[in-house]
């Protein structure tokens, strides 16, 4: 998913940059007024109901399935799991594959997150981590292995060594 | 309700000077502090990890507030051609502002304070035998310093606007915007002026709170906030105050452009309506910095991210967009100062792109805090707030002077091509999921902190020559 997001990305990027190219091109030619005003403003008009509609489309798509729904059609496994400076406690270290499951988030004293990483070193999901409140995110794991924990919410000095792990094992 | 006749042109260019190079300094210095941090995440030097949050702290507060002050003096500059403004104000801005940079140098070299800039709550009072409350005390004093300083400014700003225009709305451009009255509209620098005005001070007004309630917590640590609402109202403060440093920027960019273009930039209905936008938008859209908080109500979760699209539209299609046509044919004679304003909107924009992706929740899951997000703030930040910046301090010592020297196209075509791959290492980090704020890399991640820090290498040289024709400039405008 990141490579799709980072190849879009730089699309956008590279088109936006492509117009001020052009108009900076376009300054060096022959002086004058600019545009048409009703021209310009027709284009401009265009420009935003195209973004508009671009940005309805996109958001219905995005949204028309909550991103943090954690309801299930088969019943959730609980997994809970609570940060503190500058560790990870989770009740269950072996989770079932193909099955969903839903972790439970909070923290004994600052701010944390828990960005939960495959073996091979790629972020499938994270969340927030605060005292006072439980963070909920369902996920389903694909395949087996172990699993990484890191902190993605700056915590202090020992931030970047507060990791954990646990593993996913085929069911039965 | 126009009081251009009434006020004299360009007042306290002395202390705006002043404020453009302290500006120009601390950028620079933070820059270096920048290169060190990427250096020491590729292994390349070795950096206490403790040493390394200190450094990021001051980095980020550093840059954070000199995007604020270098935007601030740009406004005060430019709302001085229309409006009569209280000298002595921004004298004590500037003091009240160096003050809080005191305090804050303290704290974290003197102090070993580390929370980075943001001081989440309760991070300050759990130091982990890092530093003393004293320490963390004088940081949150050191920004309580910088926004009363911003505070009495957007009061005189504000004072001023509605002394010359009757009303902060009719500052605001409403009348234009929503009644389509094309009578002697205001200008579009007392239009962003107002605005910025009005969002600014109220999310310096609730930072200020969240300040008060840390530095008590630390004294008294029974007394507590809720950690959600400390959250929400940080980042409405920080969100806020480091859109409103480039929302002032642009100003500059309203100003000089169309000395260069013979075409001025006017005030006309879609232009009040996008401001009246993002006065709006500016303050609806923090909940984007909280899209992996589940326990946050899923309105505000789905307006963080409908907004932050919304956003994109009066950069891209309004500020860009107008650019774009004033510069077509106008036949433009290129100098330093003009060069790097355009720079700073097409920054601006580009940068939109990644942030606008990031400010989907879905995309949020897998992008957030990792160096994506570095990746998209310091584009629209060193290509875009910095660039309008520098692009101002550039104009404000040499004028409209014709050409672009060789030194200034070295400066500028250094300064695209390190911040470009500088900041294109962070977007590829983030898409391979390296965590942003990690003192300590794995070795699969130091390839591109390796290529990073030559990028930062070259935006500091052209950085460099910015600030040494800046500095020039004042020595010669000196002996003038």
């Amino acid at each position: 998913m990141q490579t799709i997001i980072l190849i879009i990305s730089l699309l956008g990027m590279a088109m936006v940059i492509a117009v001020f190219m052009r108009a900076v091109g376009q300054n060096a030619t022959t002086a004058g007024a600019p545009d048409s005003s009703s021209d310009t403003e027709g284009k401009r008009s265009r420009f935003i109901w195209g973004l508009l509609i671009f940005g309805v489309i996109v958001t219905a798509g995005s949204l028309w399935r909550w991103p943090h729904d954690v309801e299930a059609s088969s019943p959730n496994i609980s997994v809970n799991v609570t940060g503190g400076q500058w560790y990870w406690e989770i009740d269950k270290e072996l989770l079932p594959v193909g099955k969903p499951i839903v972790f439970n988030v909070t923290t004994k004293d600052v701010n944390h997150g828990m960005g939960v990483y495959s073996a091979d070193g790629q972020l499938l999901f994270q969340m927030q981590g605060m005292p006072g409140y439980v963070n909920q995110v369902r996920y389903v794991f694909e395949k087996p292995g172990i699993y990484r924990i890191l902190c993605m919410e700056f915590c202090g000095v020992s931030h970047h060594e507060m990791a954990s792990e646990f593993k996913v094992v085929t069911a039965g | 309700m126009n009081a251009n006749n009434s006020v004299t042109p360009e007042p306290q260019t002395a202390a705006v000077k002043l404020a453009m190079l302290i500006s120009g300094a601390v950028f620079l210095l933070m820059m270096l502090v920048g290169l060190l941090m990427r250096a020491a995440q590729g292994a390349l030097i070795d950096i206490d990890p403790a040493l390394f949050y200190q450094l990021m702290t001051a980095h980020g507060t550093g840059m954070v507030g000199t995007a604020g002050l270098s935007g601030a003096a740009i406004m005060w500059y430019f709302l001085g051609r229309h409006v009569h403004l209280t000298g002595w104000v921004f004298h004590v801005f500037l003091g009240l502002f160096l003050v809080g940079v005191v305090l804050i140098l303290g704290s974290i070299f003197l102090g070993g304070f580390a929370t980075g800039w943001t001081f989440l709550f309760p991070l300050p009072a759990h130091s982990g035998g890092q530093w003393e409350p004293g320490a963390a005390a004088a940081f949150l004093l050191g920004l309580v310093s910088i926004g009363v300083a911003f505070l009495l400014f957007y009061l005189e700003a504000g004072r001023a606007m509605i002394s010359a225009y009757g009303s902060l709305t009719h500052a605001l451009g409403w009348p234009l915007a929503f009644g389509g009255n094309t009578d002697n509209p205001p200008p579009p620098t007392i239009i962003a002026s107002a605005a910025v005005t009005v969002f600014n001070g109220l999310g310096i007004v609730v930072g200020a709170a969240v300040l008060v309630v840390s530095l008590i917590n630390l004294f008294l640590p029974e007394f507590a906030v809720d950690a959600l609402l400390a959250k929400n109202m940080i980042f409405f403060f920080g969100h806020i105050f480091i859109n409103a440093a480039i929302y002032m920027a642009v100003i500059a960019v309203y100003e000089i452009v169309p000395e260069y273009t013979g075409r001025p930039w006017k005030s006309s209905r879609i232009f009040a309506l996008s401001w009246a936008s993002i006065l709006l938008f500016v303050m609806a859209v923090y909940p984007h910095h909280l899209l992996q908080d589940m326990v946050m109500p899923g309105w505000m979760l789905a307006m963080g991210q409908i907004v932050s699209y919304l956003s994109g539209i009066p950069l891209l299609a309004v500020t860009a967009f107008s650019l774009i046509v004033y510069l077509k044919g106008s036949g433009i004679r290129w100098n330093l100062g003009v060069a790097l304003l355009v720079l700073g909107v097409a920054g601006w924009s580009v940068g939109s792109v990644p942030a606008i992706l990031d400010g989907m929740i879905s995309v949020n899951k897998v992008m957030h805090n990792t160096q994506w997000v570095p990746g998209h703030f310091h584009i629209y930040l060193l290509l875009g707030e910095v660039a309008m910046a520098f692009g101002f301090m550039a104009w404000l010592v040499r004028g409209k002077e014709a050409g672009l020297s060789g030194l200034d196209r070295l400066g500028v075509y250094t300064y695209i091509a390190g911040a470009g791959g500088f900041t294109l290492m962070f977007l590829i980090s983030g898409a391979m999921s390296v965590p942003r704020r990690w003192a300590v890399h794995f070795d699969e991640w130091l390839l591109q902190d390796r290529i990073a820090t030559g990028f930062a290498v070259l935006a500091i040289l052209g950085t460099t020559i910015f600030v040494m024709r800046y500095i020039g400039g004042l020595v010669r405008s000196g002996r003038a």
